[in-house]
């Protein structure tokens, strides 16, 4: 038996006479680039979201391996308890904290694991500067990361599409996370930039140590990034394996208009 | 038709605006009408004979047509003037010079303003200038009752402005800092006072313990009691949004008055008390005693009020501060990076609670009564409006917008000119924010933060007023 990150056991999701997700079960291993493809509205953000505590299924367990800690039933928790536990995400559409800069919006990130509460800011007592100082040195260390360092004081609104998704992959791995749940990084951006993030992706685990989960259209992208796949349709899982196992499973390309990976290709 | 397009035309669109925006001012300042003749207040205010600025007697209309004459100029020019002006401090603020082209024949002196005024603002982010800038402003305010020695102004300066910069900060943390819209925050205020007056045994229910502190004494008690209040208040409602919040914080409000009104044996009814001593303080040697006279009570709040300054201005650059902002901006993005909105809000409420009970404290020990007809709901309104006039999240504009707003009101009750009538007050503060949120929608001082956030929401970016939206990422 692998070293599980995340287990996710015959989860269904309904919303009223919905079915969101039925009786998924998948699981990733620690370390591994894990994609969830599928058609639209087969299920992949419902997915991130239950999986993120941001919606609660009505049936099965999903739980959380954290390293050196006590392993985490996410459902029924709030989506800020399992964000602390060590689980980032990205948004579909960034969310970015607007009004703020770069440096600004990856700070909020890098302090949120800090104790100092209100006291302690209105002291702003020999702690509070140390905590200060971490936060910005770490914050300052992730933004030459994921190379947006020029752009430190820029509005995070004025950012690319492109540049918005790194600031989003930095916000989050300021959180110190295990796992960060990237929801489409691709949608929006340009060839390059496409490239640039696939790279960025791939550091964020051989130098971070996190495991990645990804959902996302773009074939291309994630046939060369993801080590696993799974192909979910209709809230099912329809499928699991390698890139190459996937590509040639008929149930897939069913899903997929019925017809080749060319159409797949189309779909993104 | 051709009326039609005449009345497209700008300038006739300005013009019209001018006589329709005068004839109402012409109307407001006029004479009232009776029972008996009810158009003579219309008639009046038109047909009365009046100065023409001291120079002849004429009546009302033909003065007020020339005003209306005289503002029209004056906005035509604006809008070709103002406009290059404008330009000038741009071109000013971007190349730290101001270009060839701006200088020409008559303008040399518009451009050297211009510049001053970027010099100024390019000063003002200093920290060193920042900090020489408010030490002035303290020294001034520490000067101020001996330079100002009227009577009503000296009551007035403790009474209705410093305690309403003290709401108004307390107000600010809740809505500008949080942005949680909060219609009941005089029931803070209200609790703060009636916790005074009930631990220096000056309520019909008897003290706790049966000892009667003086009013010093009741600061940290009141504080203490009012932020409890806005945890108990702000754990199970803060779980509501926007407009939901707003109604239950206005149901807390009316709650609080009519308890005070009708809890006859508690509160002492819609009288109130009049018996809470004044503040003193016998601790060893040191011996005082706050007389009847206002000087000394606002030497003891403007103590406070500088003190809460240096906390909220602390707590708005820390961390606390930033994750109110990322609460404010999108709070599905702020619990992903762990942040628990529920927390950092009903801290928000806790902290701005404490202020507007230290208000309550002054006011009850100033006075030396409370009654239920001080914290009614135009009050909660009116400390909305200083936050909004002064700007949401600013601290120096919520502190600026309290000394504008109630120094023109106090101004206008004390020394009032001839046309001015007392019930016409919120009229005249109706106007203000209406022309405020015209020329200045973030406020007379916005914060950066804010001002950032409504221009972006009026590009239809980013999430400030989503409110009312679900929470589906």
């Amino acid at each position: 038996m692998s070293d599980l990150i995340f287990d996710v056991d015959h989860v269904s999701l309904r919303f009223g006479g919905v079915i969101s997700l039925n009786d998924v079960s998948l699981h990733q291993n620690r370390g591994e680039i894990l994609a969830v493809i599928g058609p639209n509205g087969a299920g992949k953000t419902s997915l991130f979201n239950s999986l993120t505590g941001v919606y609660q299924p009505q049936e099965g367990t999903i739980t959380f391996y954290a390293k050196d800690a006590k392993a985490m039933s996410v459902i029924g928790k709030k989506a800020h308890r399992v964000a602390g536990a060590g689980v980032a995400r990205t948004f579909q559409a960034s969310r970015m904290f607007s009004a703020l800069t770069t440096f600004e919006n990856v700070k909020i990130g890098a302090e949120s694991h800090h104790g100092i509460g209100a006291v302690g800011a209105m002291l702003k007592g020999p702690a509070t500067r140390r905590d200060e100082k971490a936060s910005d040195e770490r914050t300052i260390d992730l933004l030459n990361f994921v190379g947006l360092r020029d752009k430190a004081n820029t509005l995070s609104a004025s950012l690319s599409y492109g540049d918005r998704r790194r600031l989003e992959i930095a916000r989050g791995l300021a959180t110190q996370p295990q796992v960060l749940l990237l929801d489409e990084p691709a949608a929006g951006t340009n060839p390059s930039e496409k490239l640039g993030l696939a790279n960025l992706i791939r550091k964020v685990r051989d130098d971070m140590g996190v495991s990645i989960l990804l959902i996302e259209h773009d074939m291309k992208l994630v046939m060369s990034l993801a080590e696993r796949l799974y192909v979910l349709n209709f809230g099912s899982v329809i499928a699991e394996g390698s890139p190459a196992e996937i590509r040639s499973n008929p149930a897939v390309i069913e899903a997929y208009l019925g017809s080749s990976v060319e159409a797949m290709d189309e779909q993104a | 038709m051709k009326l039609r397009l005449l009345l497209a035309r700008p300038e006739v669109k300005r013009l019209v605006s001018c006589l329709v925006g005068v004839a109402l001012i012409e109307l407001m300042t006029g004479p009232s009408g009776s029972s008996t003749s009810p158009t003579a207040g219309i008639s009046g205010s038109y047909a009365e004979r009046f100065s023409f600025f001291g120079l002849f007697q004429t009546v009302r209309c033909v003065t007020f047509l020339f005003v209306a004459l005289v503002i029209f100029g004056l906005w035509t020019l604006w809008l070709t003037w103002g406009r290059r002006w404008r330009g000038a401090l741009t071109s000013a603020s971007v190349a730290g010079a101001v270009s060839p082209v701006d200088v020409g024949r008559g303008r040399t002196m518009l451009v050297g303003f211009a510049r001053a005024i970027v010099k100024f603002r390019t000063m003002t982010r200093l920290r060193q200038v920042r900090m020489v800038f408010l030490l002035a402003l303290l020294a001034f305010a520490t000067v101020l009752p001996h330079i100002e020695t009227d009577p009503f102004w000296q009551a007035a300066m403790v009474e209705q402005i410093e305690v309403f910069v003290l709401l108004a900060l307390g107000l600010n943390v809740v809505v500008g800092f949080a942005g949680l819209l909060d219609l009941g925050f005089v029931a803070f205020y209200a609790i703060g006072a009636y916790t005074t007056a009930w631990v220096t045994g000056a309520l019909p229910t008897a003290a706790p313990f049966g000892i009667h502190l003086n009013p010093f004494f009741a600061i940290p008690i009141a504080i203490a009691i009012v932020m409890v209040a806005g945890v108990v208040l702000g754990a199970p409602t803060l779980r509501l949004r926007g407009d939901y919040l707003a109604i239950v914080t206005l149901g807390f409000g009316e709650i609080i008055t009519i308890f005070a009104n009708n809890l006859y044996g508690i509160t002492g009814g819609s009288e109130g008390t009049n018996q809470i001593p004044h503040f003193s303080i016998h601790l060893g040697p040191i011996n005082y005693a706050w007389g009847l006279g206002p000087v000394p009570y606002y030497y003891l709040t403007l103590v406070f009020v500088v003190l809460f300054i240096v906390a909220f201005s602390l707590l708005e650059h820390s961390r606390v501060g930033r994750a109110w902002t990322a609460i404010r901006e999108d709070e599905v993005a702020a619990e992903s990076i762990g942040i628990n909105p529920l927390k950092y809000k009903v801290m928000a409420f806790a902290i701005g609670a404490a202020s507007a009970g230290f208000a309550g404290v002054m006011t009850a020990g100033q006075t030396f009564f409370v009654n239920p007809s001080s914290f009614v709901l135009p009050v909660s309104i009116l400390i909305l409006v200083l936050v909004i006039f002064g700007g949401m999240g600013s601290i120096a504009g919520v502190v600026l917008g309290a000394i504008v707003i109630q120094g023109v009101t106090l101004y206008l009750i004390h020394s009032a000119p001839g046309w001015y009538q007392s019930s016409d007050q919120l009229i005249y503060i109706g106007a203000l924010l209406v022309v405020m949120m015209i020329f200045r929608p973030a406020g007379l001082l916005p914060s950066r933060r804010r001002k950032r956030e409504i221009g972006m929401a009026e590009a239809g970016e980013g999430h400030m007023d989503e409110l009312l939206t679900g929470d589906t990422p």
